[in-house]
């Protein structure tokens, strides 16, 4: 390519102008009328079957979207590999390098505590869906916002109907991930049990490479509990159930997996290990709601059947984003911090709200119940929900500072 | 922890050690016979799984994966070999790993591409799908019978290598692969053989396991990893030392899970570093 002498004069008579111009401008000029949103997803690592469908989820809500003010969409993904100083790494380089502020997405816990602290220093916003509690307890800060329940939410949402529905149920046994979002279920199984006067007769950790549990479960059989709590996430939580059923355990005790993704583990399980297992559960395809139908249509439109979790919360976090940006009128983010705060919108599981205190949506979480593969009414019909809760700590109790 | 406690544990541990050396004994045959370190291993192990996986949905029934899949690995691993490995055998140990690393990658794309990121389930053959009494302890039936086939194996690959002349065509070959070929025998023909034999054993493994596990595409990650622990732990490249290797591994995480279960996982790798210390080449490994 050759450069012609004329444009070199056109290009240097054009500096003065444009190193005048305020820093917004140029901004603005050099995106094109484009609005650059990072999404930060494990593609490969651990969580990689995880990260890419929360990826796909979020990257549908962006063509959904398309515009928002008058500006076009850019999608910049990061893979963080599973790992949460890459994943901080790679925040920065976008942020410092590209001027990236809108932030959404991440694959577990630990990454979503390291880059909410980034975004926050930065001067971002990010909206991700960390499980551990810290996120919008004692780590809040104002750049962040969650969407699904905090652990607390999913163990009081789940293990208080199961103890109401089995009042004789004493005995407690928990097998839990020996991570920041494990030991966050653990604490607040051990709290609701303690306030119902309930035992809770052992407890086996597990690390976050364990693929075999018959140990563990052996163990757990040992104690002769009445329920099993799973405490993990991911693969774990299959492994656990599969191989708890595969060791008789469903014979004389209740297993109850805190926390799954739904649909798609359900899929991995097979509908001869969801049979009479209970399951908590952010999102639900069976439950009818406006903004779940628009989930529903994407997802349809994209893969032919229904959504997943993964697919759901994907979808939500960048639906949380966007709605903000559209209500505060500009992508300025004190501005559309402000305008998120007590936000209401139709968002895949029915009316959902953003808490002002600390910045996490509030919306229900599901307890569920597997039912046999001969009472299934299509192939998606795993399972049956026996409550439906928005169960939260009061704001002043998360220990969230807001800052 | 109580006695019958620990006694379901090494009783547990034990079935756990065979399977692991299920898992790991077509690794440690083709890096026995031809130095070779095959890190496709759990590839085809994956591979198998997913074969098992289609065919269980499209038949209702494992049992037709169980000849299917292993033999499809086999050939795989033949075609594999033949175009790609067999270049690299008198290049470094790195070029090797690499190479096949590069298959494992692959093979795990691959998959991704057909079946999608997410795990499936292959259910219990229903003959198998129930528990089983042994004295006043509990046993996944299934369970049983994959320790049932791992000892079938055992005793089956000890009969071909101690008893046959391919036994002893292979033995020779781990001694001096070039003393075998200056006696006539085609020398790339038995590892080839060598390499389709350990890769269906991989897929036997693979096939074996999904009921166990189900499937999903990183499974193979877990599989080559204790594969490697279990053969460095009893030597590489002996028969005997996959199953000692597999047995100490099994017993120490069943135990470890009760007397210390956050650590069980790390205990494995410790009993590793433990006998590397004390015996570099392995518990039955030669100098």
């Amino acid at each position: 390519m050759t450069i012609e002498r004329r444009t070199i004069l056109k290009s240097l008579a054009a500096a003065p102008a444009a190193l005048a111009m305020p820093a917004y401008l140029r901004q603005a000029s050099a995106q094109g009328g484009t609005l650059d949103i990072a999404a930060v997803y494990s593609l490969s690592g651990t969580f990689a079957n995880v990260g890419t469908l929360l990826n796909s989820g979020s990257k549908w809500a962006i063509e959904k979207y398309d515009t928002v003010l008058g500006k076009k969409l850019n999608y910049v993904l990061i893979d963080d590999r599973g790992d949460a100083g890459e994943a901080v790494r790679r925040v920065q380089e976008v942020m410092t390098q590209r001027g990236i502020r809108h932030i959404l997405g991440c694959t577990n816990s630990a990454i979503a505590l390291a880059v909410q602290k980034e975004v926050y220093a930065r001067g971002g916003i990010y909206v991700q869906m960390a499980g551990a509690d810290e996120s919008t307890g004692k780590d809040c800060n104002k750049s962040n916002f969650r969407w699904p329940v905090a652990s607390y939410s999913a163990v009081n949402a789940t293990v208080r109907p199961l103890i109401e529905k089995f009042p004789d149920a004493k005995k407690w046994y928990t097998i839990t991930g020996q991570y920041v979002f494990g030991d966050s279920l653990l604490t607040n199984v051990k709290d609701v049990l303690k306030e119902k006067g309930l035992q809770h007769v052992g407890n086996s950790y597990h690390s976050l490479s364990d693929r075999e549990y018959s140990g563990y479960i052996a163990t757990a059989l040992a104690a002769q509990p009445d329920v099993l709590a799973i405490c993990n996430f991911g693969n774990q939580t299959l492994d656990v159930v599969r191989q708890a059923i595969s060791y008789g355990m469903k014979r004389n005790t209740k297993i109850l997996a805190v926390w799954s993704t739904g649909l798609d583990q359900f899929q991995a399980l097979g509908p001869e290990n969801c049979d009479g297992i209970y399951f908590g559960c952010n999102f639900w395809h069976g439950v009818d709601s406006p903004g779940g139908r628009v989930v529903a249509e994407v997802v349809k439109a994209k893969t032919g059947d229904v959504p997943n979790y993964l697919h759901a919360c994907g979808y939500a976090v960048a639906q949380v984003l966007l709605e903000g940006i559209k209500k505060a009128g500009t992508d300025d983010v004190p501005a559309v911090i402000k305008a998120l705060e007590g936000m209401t919108y139709e968002g895949p599981t029915g009316t959902e709200t953003v808490r002002p205190e600390d910045h996490q949506v509030i919306k229900d979480y599901y307890l569920m119940l597997g039912k046999a593969k001969s009472a299934m009414k299509d192939k998606n019909d795993f399972a049956d929900v026996v409550a439906a809760t928005k169960a939260f700590l009061p704001p002043e109790k998360t220990g969230c500072k807001m800052s | 922890m109580s006695m019958q406690l620990l006694l379901f544990q090494v009783l547990n541990g034990l079935g756990i050690g065979m399977i692991y050396f299920l898992l790991s004994v077509g690794l440690t045959l083709i890096f026995g016979l031809m130095r070779f370190v095959n890190f496709a291993h759990g590839a085809f192990y994956l591979v198998a799984a997913y074969i098992a996986f289609a065919l269980t949905r499209w038949t209702g029934s494992i049992w037709l994966s169980l000849v299917i899949a292993p033999l499809a690995v086999a050939a795989l691993a033949m075609v594999v070999e033949r175009v790609l490995l067999r270049h690299t055998y008198r290049m470094p140990h790195e070029a090797q790993i690499l190479i096949t690393f590069a298959i494992a990658l692959l093979m795990q794309e691959i998959v991704i591409l057909i079946f999608g990121p997410l795990g499936q389930n292959v259910p219990v053959p229903s003959a198998l799908s129930g528990i089983v009494f042994l004295g006043p302890y509990v046993y996944p039936a299934y369970r049983l019978f994959v320790v049932g086939v791992a000892v079938l194996v055992a005793i089956a690959l000890w009969l071909v290598v101690e008893k046959t002349k391919l036994g002893s065509v292979l033995r020779a070959g781990s001694e001096s692969a070039e003393m075998v070929g200056l006696l006539g025998i085609n020398v790339d023909r038995v590892f080839m053989a060598t390499f389709a034999l350990g890769g269906a054993l991989a897929g036997l493994a693979g096939v074996l396991f999904a009921p166990i596990r189900g499937v999903e595409p990183f499974m193979s990650v877990e599989a080559l990893g204790i594969a490697f622990v279990v053969i460095v732990v009893g030597g590489l490249g002996t028969l005997s030392g996959a199953l000692v290797g597999g047995l100490l591994i099994g017993l120490v995480q069943s135990i470890m899970s009760t007397l210390w279960p956050e650590g069980a996982q790390l205990m494995i790798y410790a009993a590793m570093a433990l006998v590397i210390l004390a015996r570099p080449a392995g518990l039955l490994g030669r100098f």
